[in-house]
């Protein structure tokens, strides 16, 4: 019994222990359970956190993506309508794919025609036809409202109309939207309008971004407008100026061609006056020299006197017409040039010599400085003697006592150009062209003492154009003149 | 398979079908079969007239959509055409039912499932794609009328074009007509084999909920309180906020039924938001259901897809793809939006450059889940990507 009693108190603690345990494991389990449901709380907590961030994050991402494809988008736009230069084509640039990419499915544009005191449709896009003349009914309907905002400059879009006669509800009736766009399209000449863009979609909110691309859009179209006109306006004026040139070229082939037939007659002229004149002459210049050499009697000295001066003038009447009929044979190319490789060196000192005696009258000094890479010199013997006569005869005549006169070369490649200097009077600036023009004689007192005809340098001229040189002088008026012309070398 | 992106209709199906002819091959069997979608502003009859007279005879099956997809690319604007020529002991009818909104769903989904049963007597019947104008509130009961007529775990995959968000029409093409407020579809039996792959890639977070009051596809009640209370407590917002941005948060964070066997959670975009602060979502919820809410990221999203693709290869076993169909939810669409083309890649990568590939966005998607515990029964998805693989028999 007792045993009986014992084991069963012996149960009962057991039991008790038992449940000791187990009370004590629920309480942890409890309390686990409060530990868990606390951190999944915290969890759920951190999971708002998470939301939270991560849709701020997808807005960032989304308004970025928009700015960057939209920048994209503006940046094709605006090479495609930069290039374009007619007015119509400008708008034809923008297509459907564009709009949708910066987020609307509707685009319009209308310039306000001042003529025709109306707006007008230059482009429609998301529109059927009926509904685009529907639109431009009812723009041109409230058409001071669009004039007003196109005169402010400023944006209407869903988020922001200014007071006007249109509310943002009937803008969203009359171009059939519920969100839109409208920005003016501002050129600094002509024409000026705005461009719409709209959606349907209810969720679209327009954003700063989205105006400030819009904006970009018109500015751009602006400046092509600007660009359209300013090439339609030189192209006119060019068209215009060509056409006066053509004229002005016609009329001046027309005068050439005059000019020529007058230059040949008179070289026909001349050469036949002068070939008229030197006939008689020599028979003058005979009857002269006949007189004069007494074969006839002795003259009276005062007989004498007087048949010098006509034998003299006769003379003088003689080279000028030599001269006029080698600047006639010239120039109607009936000389032939021979040419032929001479020394510039021997041409110089043949100079020196011929004039030998002038240069000591006067006490000239006359140098020849050629060096040894302009030696030779291809041209013909005879014609280009002339030349360096009558140069080398100028410069003896204009320079003064105790003078210089030189003869200097130098080559540039295969052109020798050769420069005849003197120390004398110079001559004015304003007669330094016309001096090789025929019977031009420039207004001093020495050309009033020496006699000449004027012929001298026109023939120089020709007989170096002759050989494909050129002639020009530089001078200055008590320095002296430098003539240079230009031969081929050897 | 052609595609074309004329603004003509004529010159579009005149484009897409020479490429999808001259892509058979010289002398070709017969086609059986066209399946074709436009976008919205080339669904025109004119569009189907061009294409009739270009097939003749061929039957026609397709719809018109926010987005195609191609071999070519991803698409806003275009017509794109899968000629299809199938093997001799392989079936299939084509049929529609009109006027869905009219009807009573379940006798409408009992119709259809009628006619395409037609001449399908002692044929096994192994797929129906079923292409909606809305598949959103009346959806579940038109494909129980479906599955009432073709067997409750016949496998059926839908698409629904119609848009619940901006309210767009829809279209649907069924040999010469061109329908709307319809339900189209096709059904396929012989010898026939395909691989059918359904991934979304999104993933709970935070504390999981109960709906305790629910009727169709409006949540009233989620643990006892109100339901918009669940979004107000996660993003600190309140309901006039969350309407303003409600599309951007129901796609971005949609809710999630828990499946148990299924790896991952049936997703319900939110489509509007009642005064009451009762959900009205895209899809039905049943009373009862654990739910959560639901975040991705690119990569998983991107993953998804490249699971659904290669599940789909994978219950092809050996067989060659011949073609593969790609329903995929607008939503995600705008989420990869420049990156359409790297999903596109990724897909092209499994199956291989040259297997023609023809699909559209849609908005809710008809798919099997795959647990054994819901017996292979049809399911609305949303943002989720489909991609069905036929093999060559």
């Amino acid at each position: 019994m007792p045993f009986v009693f014992l084991s069963l108190c012996l149960l009962l603690a057991v039991l008790g222990v038992v449940l000791l345990n187990k009370v004590q494991r629920l309480k942890e389990l409890k309390e686990k359970v409060v530990a868990l449901n606390f951190s999944l709380e915290e969890m759920d907590e951190q999971a708002k956190l998470i939301m939270r961030t991560d849709m701020e994050l997808n807005k960032a991402q989304e308004e970025l993506d928009k700015k960057v494809a939209g920048l994209d988008i503006l940046q094709k736009l605006s090479r495609e309508i930069s290039t374009t230069l007619e007015e119509k084509q400008i708008f034809k640039k923008i297509n459907n794919q564009y709009v949708e990419e910066l987020g609307f499915e509707k685009s319009l544009a209308f310039l306000w025609k001042s003529l025709e005191r109306e707006f007008q449709l230059y482009l429609s896009l998301g529109y059927s036809p009926d509904e685009s003349l529907k639109i431009k009914a009812a723009v041109n309907e409230n058409k001071d409202y669009f004039l007003d905002l196109i005169k402010s400059g400023s944006t209407a879009s869903s988020d922001f109309v200014a007071e006007g006669a249109l509310t943002k509800s009937k803008i969203n009736h009359l171009f059939m939207v519920r969100s839109f766009i409208i920005c003016p399209v501002l050129a600094q000449e002509g024409d000026q309008g705005f461009i719409f863009v709209g959606t349907q979609n209810l969720e679209t909110t327009i954003t700063k971004g989205d105006r400030e691309f819009i904006s970009i859009l018109a500015n751009q179209i602006g400046q092509t407008l600007d660009n359209a006109r300013l090439f339609e306006k030189t192209w006119r004026s060019q068209q215009e100026l060509e056409l006066k040139v053509e004229e002005r070229t016609r009329q001046l082939t027309q005068a050439l061609e005059e000019v020529k037939k007058i230059s040949k007659r008179k070289s026909d002229f001349i050469s036949s006056v002068s070939h008229e004149i030197r006939t008689p002459l020599t028979s003058i210049k005979g009857y002269a020299a006949i007189l004069l050499g007494s074969k006839l009697g002795a003259l009276p000295e005062e007989v004498r006197v007087r048949l010098e001066k006509i034998n003299r003038h006769s003379d003088e009447l003689v080279h000028m017409v030599n001269d006029l009929l080698d600047i006639s044979r010239i120039e109607s190319g009936k000389v032939i040039i021979k040419k032929e490789p001479l020394s510039l060196k021997a041409m110089s000192e043949k100079m020196a010599d011929l004039f030998s005696e002038q240069f000591r009258t006067k006490n000239i000094t006359f140098k020849s400085e050629v060096p040894e890479n302009c030696e030779g010199i291809l041209a013909d013997r005879s014609q280009i003697e002339r030349v360096f006569i009558n140069l080398v005869g100028n410069a003896l005549k204009f320079t003064p006592q105790n003078g210089n006169i030189t003869i200097s070369a130098e080559r540039l490649n295969n052109v020798i150009q050769v420069n005849v200097k003197d120390s004398g009077f110079g001559i004015p600036e304003d007669a330094q062209e016309a001096i090789f023009e025929e019977f031009y004689r420039v207004d001093n007192t020495i050309n009033q003492e020496v006699k000449g005809t004027g012929l001298g340098l026109t023939l120089v001229k020709h007989i170096v154009e002759a050989h494909q040189g050129k002639i020009w002088v530089k001078s200055k008026l008590g320095e002296g003149s430098t003539f240079s012309f230009t031969l081929n070398a050897a | 398979m052609g595609f074309s992106q004329h603004k003509d209709p004529v010159l579009a199906a005149n484009e897409a079908i020479t490429q999808a002819t001259i892509a058979l091959g010289d002398d070709p069997e017969p086609v059986s079969l066209a399946i074709i979608f436009t976008s919205i502003e080339l669904a025109h009859p004119v569009i189907l007239k061009v294409v009739n007279n270009l097939l003749g005879e061929t039957p026609i099956l397709g719809c018109s959509s926010l987005g195609i997809m191609t071999n070519q690319g991803v698409f806003k604007h275009g017509f794109a055409v899968l000629l299809i020529i199938l093997g001799q002991h392989a079936f299939f009818n084509v049929a529609a039912v009109k006027e869905i909104s009219k009807k009573d769903s379940q006798l409408a989904g009992k119709e259809l499932g009628d006619k395409l049963l037609f001449g399908f007597r002692n044929v096994p019947r192994s797929l129906s794609i079923i292409l909606s104008d809305k598949l959103t509130t009346e959806g579940p009961h038109l494909i129980s009328g479906l599955q009432e007529s073709l067997g409750r775990s016949f496998p059926l995959i839908g698409a629904a074009t119609f848009d619940n968000f901006e309210g767009r029409k829809a279209y649907q093409y069924l040999n010469k007509e061109m329908l709307e407020d319809s339900c189209s579809g096709i059904l396929l039996g012989g010898k026939f084999s395909y691989g059918l792959g359904i991934k979304h890639g999104w993933l709970a977070l935070g504390k999981m909920r109960c709906i305790t009051a629910s009727s169709g596809n409006v949540i009233q009640e989620i643990d006892s309180a109100p339901a918009i209370r669940l979004y107000e407590e996660y993003f600190g917002k309140n309901i006039v906020e969350l309407s303003k941005e409600l599309r951007h948060i129901s796609t971005y964070y949609p809710l999630g039924i828990y499946l148990p066997g299924e790896k991952e959670y049936l997703l319900r975009n939110i489509i509007s938001i009642k005064d009451n602060g009762s959900l009205v979502t895209q899809g039905d919820i049943p009373a009862n259901s654990k739910i959560r809410l639901m975040i991705s990221t690119e990569d998983s999203r991107l993953q998804a897809t490249v699971t659904a693709c290669e599940e789909a290869k994978r219950k092809l076993g050996v067989q060659k793809v011949k073609f593969v169909i790609v329903f995929e939810s607008t939503a995600r669409s705008s989420f990869f939006g420049k990156q359409d083309n790297s999903e596109l890649c990724m897909i092209k990568e499994i199956f291989g450059e040259s297997v023609p590939l023809i699909g559209i966005y849609t908005n809710g998607e008809q798919a099997p889940l795959k647990a054994i515990n819901y017996l292979g029964r049809t399911y609305f998805h949303n943002q989720s990507i489909n991609i069905l693989a036929i093999g060559e028999q």
